[in-house]
């Protein structure tokens, strides 16, 4: 089982026919990742198959849709092309990945490549259930204080010093979520080291991610 | 007598809350606030409550100050980062502002611009470190001001709040961050406020408890289900309903909470639904005018 996973949303098809039109006479080629994107089911052969369908439909010049290892990690756009040569076809990449892979393919293909999906979050997989925004990235990790939980994440205020005046009877105030600083709480008093939480944290340095 | 020395000075305190207009015009708030005068030893200025864009608060208790008040300045966490809270804790202090009330403030998506960024770059907790820091003459990096801020700061909690232990691990933390006071969310039960006044009596923080008035049954339910915290006796609102006069009979509800709570709390904090035409009125039930 993959140990991370970056989440994707699939962009309304009105928006990538606005994308697309931007380049006319292009030949398009969907490209899916088979890792994040392909396990919640965003960009895999089912997706990218679906949406290069749904593309020829509205007249657009399609090759057949294909998938690489990791969006996000290659060699060399030659090595890639080894493996499809069809990429080396196509003049505009139309690419169901995170951003990372996005941002990637067009720096080593030297074509136009559009986002298929939008990234919303860095999350998790147990079993069937995709686990959205468990971490924020924010560049000193301390969910040891937390139960192995990040507040920073888990909370959509980032509270790290206690829950806000919104949370009540283990509820957030953000409609259909759980305050996880209740969880924290129980964790925690049952292990015995509710003194981790005494101490008051200072804000997070943003300037340690440059 | 400023709110500060009010509250250093052991006298019972009220307040009153005020929120700036939605558009550019300052007059009927002005006149709305007029009507406090001799009442009330500070008028609390909220901060885009509830996340409902309005004026900066610094402008109307810069303005509510100029005509006497002592002002409490509402200070949230959800739209600015460090830099802008230092800078407004800077206007505030020269704009005759002495009190500030720091709070995580209401998730944009509750409010009318849900798509905003939430920053909540600090925390309450952080917010209220800031300031206490500032006052000592030092910014956030420890840059020393040109001349220090000299703010009271208090925050906010919420007695109705469940689980308590989560409630007093933060609270317990602002008040090491040297609040000097807290207001509480709106008390409709006094048997929950006093548990809760009992609850942190150690810590030794005035409590200012806070009052709406209830108007109908209709809104008293609505308050029930939309804010969190907020528990209305189901006795109370089944006076409300067979109430000849809905507003006279929330009156009454609300001074005998007040009477309730009054040996546990330091002062009351009055943010009625719809203006402050009652006021005094409710002020006259309680001997408090």
């Amino acid at each position: 089982m993959d140990e991370h996973m970056i989440i994707t949303r699939l962009k309304p098809i009105e928006e990538i026919l606005t994308m697309v039109g931007k380049f006319p006479a292009s030949t398009i080629c969907v490209v899916g990742c088979s890792i994040c994107a392909r396990k919640i089911q965003t960009g895999g052969e089912t997706q990218v198959t679906s949406l290069a369908a749904q593309l020829s439909s509205h007249g657009l010049d399609m090759l057949d849709g294909k998938m690489v290892k990791h969006a996000c990690s290659a060699k060399s756009w030659d090595e890639l092309i080894e493996e499809n040569p069809a990429l080396a076809q196509a003049d505009t990449l139309l690419v169901l990945s995170c951003g990372a892979g996005v941002s990637l393919l067009g720096r080593i293909s030297g074509k136009p490549v559009l986002p298929g999906l939008n990234t919303t979050s860095i999350g998790g997989a147990l079993a069937n259930d995709t686990l959205e925004g468990v971490c924020v990235m924010c560049g000193e990790c301390d969910v040891a204080i937390y139960a192995g939980l990040c507040p920073k994440s888990g909370c959509p205020k980032s509270q790290i010093n206690g829950p806000c005046g919104g949370s009540s009877d283990g509820d957030c105030e953000v409609e259909g979520r759980k305050c996880i600083w209740v969880t924290i709480y129980e964790i925690l008093e049952c292990r015995g080291m509710l003194e981790l939480l005494d101490d008051i944290k200072p804000p997070v340095c943003h300037d340690r991610r440059l | 007598m400023g709110f500060a020395d009010a509250l250093d000075s052991g006298k019972f305190i009220v307040t009153a809350e005020v929120s700036p207009p939605r558009g550019t015009d300052l007059l009927d708030i002005l006149s709305e606030a007029g009507q406090l005068q001799g009442l009330v030893d500070a008028v609390n200025v909220t901060d885009n409550q509830r996340a409902m864009m309005r004026m900066s608060p610094l402008v109307l208790c810069h303005k509510l100050a100029e005509t006497g008040f002592d002002t409490i300045m509402h200070m949230t966490c959800r739209d600015r980062n460090r830099l802008a809270l230092q800078s407004d804790l800077l206007a505030a202090h020269a704009l005759g502002i002495h009190n500030i009330l720091a709070m995580s403030g209401d998730y944009p998506t509750m409010g009318d611009q849900p798509s905003s960024k939430p920053v909540f770059d600090l925390d309450s907790v952080q917010l209220l470190q800031l300031i206490e820091k500032m006052n000592s003459g030092f910014d956030f990096q420890d840059g020393p001001l040109d001349s220090p801020t000299s703010l009271c700061a208090g925050t906010v909690a919420n007695p109705g709040a469940r689980p308590l232990a989560l409630q007093l691990l933060k609270l317990n933390k602002k008040v090491s961050a040297k609040a000097r006071f807290i207001q509480t969310q709106a008390v409709f039960d006094a048997a929950v406020f006093n548990e809760f006044a009992d609850a942190i009596k150690s810590i030794g923080i005035p409590i200012i408890a806070g009052i709406i008035p209830l108007r109908s049954a209709r809104g008293a339910r609505f308050m029930n289900d939309k804010i969190p915290g907020v528990n209305i006796p189901e006795d109370d609102i089944k006076r409300m309903e067979t109430a000849a006069d809905p507003v006279s009979e929330g009156l009454e509800i609300a001074a005998e909470t007040i009477a309730n709570i009054r040996p546990t709390c330091r002062g009351i904090h009055i943010m009625p639904i719809g203006g402050h035409g009652n006021t005094r009125r409710l002020l006259e039930i309680c001997g408090l005018d």
